[in-house]
């Protein structure tokens, strides 16, 4: 599990093969009696060059933290490193700067500009750096992810896999600190599923990116070095090397727990 | 299902404002031009009859008293009239009226007094009664020669106190009258200036005639009918005199001015209704993009058992309870326009009282019969497009417009397109101006039709080229603006047609008037000989002293008299009214007319004609013919053709078409008419220049009357014609202000369909301030888009309705690209202003919520 949080020294950049990084990460939703933590002093650190899993039954947070460790969201409490910054203190203009150069996204859907062809989308984010992307580690995801001949279609003409691929190469194309993917394969068929996890799979392996990836599917987590377990906002177990069926098993063990 | 529509229009009650405020603006241009124009038209009503005598004994007259504003005549009756008057039976008192309407009057420093906007300076002869509109509230009554009474709006406006003196330029003569009194108005003031002097004077300095009166007033005793008495007066007082009760006299004045007023209504109503029919387009986008984010929702209701038609009228509903809404605020907000206007007219001199407002029946059933009417037509189609959602819909992806193909419109469209095209083409090159004015209209309005249709087809390739720079200096900014104008060609046509129709409009006035401006600034060089010209501004005519300072200027050479009189003209069994034009004989070199036939000096000739050939021929007259010429009731003359001048030359600068005849002849039919223009010549060897500033110096004492020389004369004209445009501008910029709602409108409901994708592009790292970007460009494109089919149409319009006036003379075609430049220029800004809250709304969005919408 994660370091704890009174040994650190705030506001100092952690070093270490870090891609990402929180320190008693609280995230709360109403005030006084209302008050719900969705987040409860999480501290979590996201390995750089690993596939790391979120997993926990649905409310566990797992959507919430995965929002605040992208900067998608502002915490309550607590600190949020993504490589060497500190992200809670940053303003609306530095946040948007920094998910546009360091992170990158896949959603559960509408991951793509319809107006745009698949290509447009990949280099979207450079583009609007009005950067140039580097053709070469460009050409290696689109091929990796077999777009090559697709790059000229609309959002429209792909099937749900294949926009989820092409939502993978664009969160790949600038070659972020890490990808955050949230459900990636949630409303794909098994197979397409299975295809986009093989490819974030390669992504980590191959192309040396540091992945996280919130998913309620075992089969999904399985893919992952590391799972960690949420459960009413605090991470309670975490799983390395997993496989589907363990996996499945902690997973019976909150309903369990649920049900006493 | 009622539930169900009434939740939903209150559900969306943030993008029905817009459209509300779409028939809002409509309804309350009709209604507040409706309440303007009955306020007026009461008002005025109730001014002349309150202010009219039970009876008023006139002089005879050929032609009305408005006619005498261009001769600068006055007609009379003989003062002691009065007497017999008085003695008539019934009759309770008998008043000797002077009044006149050519005086011009300055205060020392020869600033005019009165006022200056075409409304008369009416002078009059004092005296007490309930009739007077005024009552003297400071100072006393004008007692002797060299005195008057002022009206109060007139004084305070100009400054004049009790004490001052003040010159009065009358017909026989200027004299200087001092202020005793000041007068207030208890009725409405109409505009005018009123000045009183005792009857003495006023028959004297006014008329130039002792025992002159211009009217007489009679009282009726108590219980004596108004009818009764006009009938014992013109019994006793014999014909030659016009008596009308009072009634009678309240009815001409009313419908003088009445037909004025019907001008002033339609033209306002014109204009509303170009608000109304933009309007149309906002609420019919409003609908379909309502109708296509629902599609979802009514496949729901179709899904569970609800009808076509249910759905159909659930959506005429909500357009019904649009239009009620719209209408009620449109009312309220016409009462205001109303007020508006009144106060605008205040500033011309006519002071209304907002306790005097008007409402008649006919305001609200218009304003409700437009909003209601307007709405309901604009809904129609989408609600259609709704009924049919089939329950299928329900399972679909929500906000996908349909795809329908365009081929239909592009049929159509092109069919009235190319109609409309030919019919503009026939105008163009017609013959005849009535058939062709005939033509220009259904081009009009057909060309209008095919592009509105057309729009969309043309979005694409026109968005294509006008945002085919953004990629290039915006980035995927400026690129995904440019595929987002294109997403709904039908959104982007109707949105931009909007504003196509008001820009059109200006841009097709523009062309004509610039080209009027060119042809009269050519005709000023072909026609004026001229060095000079003295003429009043509204056209009104000055006394003779004015004539002979420019005489006895020094440098001054030739010097030309025009004077113009109401006539009747009669040949062949037929008479009409006509003005005649009453000349020098050195006309030629003032304004070097053409002739068909003749020459001027054979045309100004005693006993002589000239008269246009159009007129000669439709009366099948030569040189040689003669016309009687009927000048007055008692005097008419036979006049033998001298001079033809071409047909159909419709100057604006010379004579025009009216019969011109000698100064001789005119002198000796109906003497004392003033001069109208005058048109003097440098002498040879003397500076131009000089010489002007020399009649300038003469002519200070006269501010009613201005000397120009040939460039004056253009900017002259220029500057009316630019008044004018200002005017129906201004009067289109409802229209535009409209348009731009439109475009608001668009993205505001294009920025809630896309919410997704903004949050989708702020994750991925948009700046709100890119974002905004992004929603500017693209409504730039939008109303540049409109503006350049706008301005497209309107050129054409213009220079079609340019050919019909080259067959009226005016032969210049002047395509006005400064005014071109700026109405693309202000299309970027109307985009920009467009995308303002728009803009605002989307950078505000929350990310992850926005990621999240359905």
């Amino acid at each position: 599990m994660s370091t704890p949080a009174q040994e650190q020294v705030f506001g100092r950049a952690p070093s270490g093969p870090t891609a990402a990084r929180a320190e008693g990460l609280t995230k709360a939703y109403g005030s006084g009696e209302t008050q719900v933590l969705a987040l409860d002093s999480v501290d979590a650190e996201i390995a750089r060059g690993r596939f790391t899993a979120i997993m926990g039954p649905s409310g566990s947070g797992k959507s919430t933290l995965m929002h605040c460790l992208a900067g998608l969201d502002n915490v309550t409490r607590g600190q949020v490193w993504i490589g060497e910054h500190e992200i809670t203190s940053l303003n609306e203009r530095e946040l948007t700067r920094l998910r546009r150069d360091k992170v990158g996204f896949v959603f559960q859907s509408f991951n793509l500009l319809p107006t745009l062809t698949a290509g447009e989308n990949i280099t979207l984010p450079m583009d609007i750096a009005g950067r140039k992307p580097d053709q070469e580690w460009v050409d290696t995801v689109i091929d990796t992810l077999g777009l090559r001949d697709r790059l000229r279609h609309r959002p429209a003409q792909l099937s749900g896999g294949q926009q989820q691929r092409v939502a993978c190469a664009r969160a790949l194309a600038s070659r972020p600190e890490l990808i955050f993917a949230d459900e990636p394969t949630g409303n794909l068929d098994s197979r397409s599923g299975e295809e986009v996890l093989a490819f974030l799979r390669r992504a980590v392996d191959e192309l040396h990116q540091t992945v996280v990836m919130v998913t309620h599917d075992p089969g999904a987590a399985a893919r992952a070095d590391l799972v960690l377990f949420l459960a009413d906002g605090r991470i309670v177990d975490e799983m390395p090397n997993p496989t589907a069926e363990a996996v499945l098993d902690r997973m019976k063990r909150f309903d369990r727990i649920r049900e006493t | 299902m009622l539930k169900a529509t009434l939740r939903s229009f209150f559900a969306h009650k943030g993008r029905m404002a817009l459209s509300a405020l779409a028939v809002l603006l409509s309804v309350a241009f009709v209604a507040g031009t409706l309440i303007f124009s009955d306020t007026l038209s009461r008002t005025f009503d109730h001014l002349f009859s309150s202010t009219s005598a039970d009876v008023t004994v006139g002089p005879r007259r050929e032609f009305d008293a408005n006619d005498e504003r261009y001769s600068g005549t006055v007609a009379t009756l003989p003062a002691s009239l009065a007497a017999r008057a008085a003695k008539v039976d019934g009759v309770a008192a008998a008043h000797v009226d002077v009044a006149v309407g050519n005086t011009t009057v300055v205060d020392r420093r020869n600033r005019p007094v009165g006022p200056t906007t075409g409304a008369p300076t009416l002078a009059l002869n004092w005296y007490r009664s309930d009739r007077s509109p005024v009552e003297i509230t400071s100072g006393r009554a004008p007692g002797g020669p060299g005195e008057t009474v002022i009206d109060a709006d007139t004084a305070h406006r100009r400054h004049v106190r009790i004490g001052d003196t003040l010159r009065v330029v009358a017909a026989p003569g200027t004299f200087p009258a001092k202020v005793v009194g000041i007068a207030t108005f208890t009725t409405t003031n109409p505009g005018a200036a009123l000045l009183f002097f005792d009857t003495p004077t006023a028959q004297a300095r006014l008329l130039g005639r002792t025992g002159a009166a211009t009217a007489i007033s009679v009282d009726a005793a108590p219980g004596v009918g108004n009818t009764r008495l006009k009938q014992r007066l013109a019994a006793d007082l014999g014909p030659g005199y016009e008596i009308r009760t009072q009634g009678e006299q309240a009815k001409t004045a009313a419908e003088q001015l009445g037909s004025f007023l019907d001008v002033l209504k339609y033209a306002l109503l014109g204009f509303a209704g170009i608000a109304v029919l933009v309007g149309v387009f906002l609420i019919l986008n409003t609908f379909s993009m309502l109708v296509a984010q629902r599609t979802r929702e009514l496949g729901l209701l179709r899904a569970v058992g609800a009808s076509r038609r249910q759905v159909n009228r659930s959506v005429l509903v909500e357009a019904l309870l649009l239009g009620l809404v719209g209408s009620t605020l449109g009312l309220a907000a016409g009462f205001g326009l109303a007020l508006l206007l009144m106060r605008l007219i205040g500033k011309a001199g006519v002071s209304l009282k907002a306790s005097e407002l008007v409402f008649n029946w006919p305001t609200p059933v218009a304003a409700y019969t437009v909003g209601v009417l307007v709405t309901m037509v604009s809904a129609y189609l989408p609600a259609r497009r709704a009924g049919r959602t089939t329950p299928m819909a329900a399972l679909a992806e929500a906000g996908v417009p349909p795809s329908k193909s365009l081929r239909l419109r592009t049929a159509v469209g092109a069919v009235v397109t190319a109609a409309g095209a030919a019919a503009l083409a026939a105008a163009a090159t017609g013959g005849r101006a009535g058939d062709a004015a005939l033509m220009l209209g259904a081009g009009v309005v057909l060309t209008l039709i095919g592009m509105v249709v057309l729009g969309p087809l043309l979005a694409r390739p026109v968005v294509r080229t006008v945002g085919g720079a953004f990629p290039a200096v915006f980035g995927a900014v400026g690129r995904i603006s440019q595929r987002n104008a294109l997403r709904n060609p039908r959104r982007t046509g109707a949105t931009a047609a909007a504003l196509m129709i008001g820009l059109a409009l200006v841009g097709g006035l523009t062309v004509v008037g610039t080209s009027m401006a060119g042809s009269i600034d050519q005709e000023i060089d072909q026609t004026l000989g001229a060095d000079y010209t003295v003429q009043n501004g509204v056209g009104r005519p000055f006394p003779p002293q004015v004539t002979e300072r420019v005489r006895s200027t020094p440098g001054v050479g030739t010097v030309i008299r025009e004077r113009v009189v109401p006539a009747r003209i009669e040949a062949g069994g037929h008479s009409e009214k006509v003005l005649v034009i009453a000349a020098d004989p050195e006309l030629d070199q003032g304004l070097r007319p053409k002739y068909r036939a003749g020459s001027t000096a054979r045309g100004l000739a005693p006993g002589r004609i000239v008269v246009n050939g159009e007129y000669a021929d439709k009366r099948g007259l030569g040189i040689g013919d003669s016309v009687s010429v009927r000048f007055s009731r008692t005097r008419s003359q036979k006049l033998t053709i001298g001079a033809i001048t071409p047909s159909q030359k419709n100057q604006a600068v010379g004579n025009g078409t009216n019969p011109v005849i000698g100064m001789d002849t005119l002198e000796r039919n109906v003497p004392g008419v003033l001069d109208a223009v005058v048109m003097a010549d440098a002498a040879p060897g003397t500076d131009k220049a000089h010489v002007r500033t020399a009649l300038e110096k003469a002519l200070a004492s006269f501010p009613q009357v201005q000397v120009r020389d040939q460039a004056d004369y253009k900017d002259l004209v220029r500057g009316q014609i630019n008044v004018l445009l200002g005017l129906v501008y201004g009067l289109l910029g409802l229209a535009i202000v409209i348009a731009v709602l439109g475009v608001v409108n668009t993205l505001a409901l294009s920025v809630i369909e896309r919410t997704r994708e903004i949050g989708l592009l702020r994750a991925i790292g948009l700046s709100r301030r890119q974002l905004r970007r992004m929603i500017r460009l693209e409504s730039v494109v939008i109303a540049v888009f409109g503006a350049l089919l706008g301005l497209a149409l309107g050129l054409g319009w213009g220079v079609a309705a340019q050919r019909i006036l080259a067959l009226k003379g005016m032969k210049v075609l002047e395509i006005p690209w400064p005014t071109i430049l700026t109405v693309m220029v202000g299309s970027v800004v109307i985009g920009l202003v467009a995308a303002l809250l728009p803009a605002l709304r989307a950078s505000r969005m929350n990310v992850l919520a926005a990621i999240a919408h359905e």
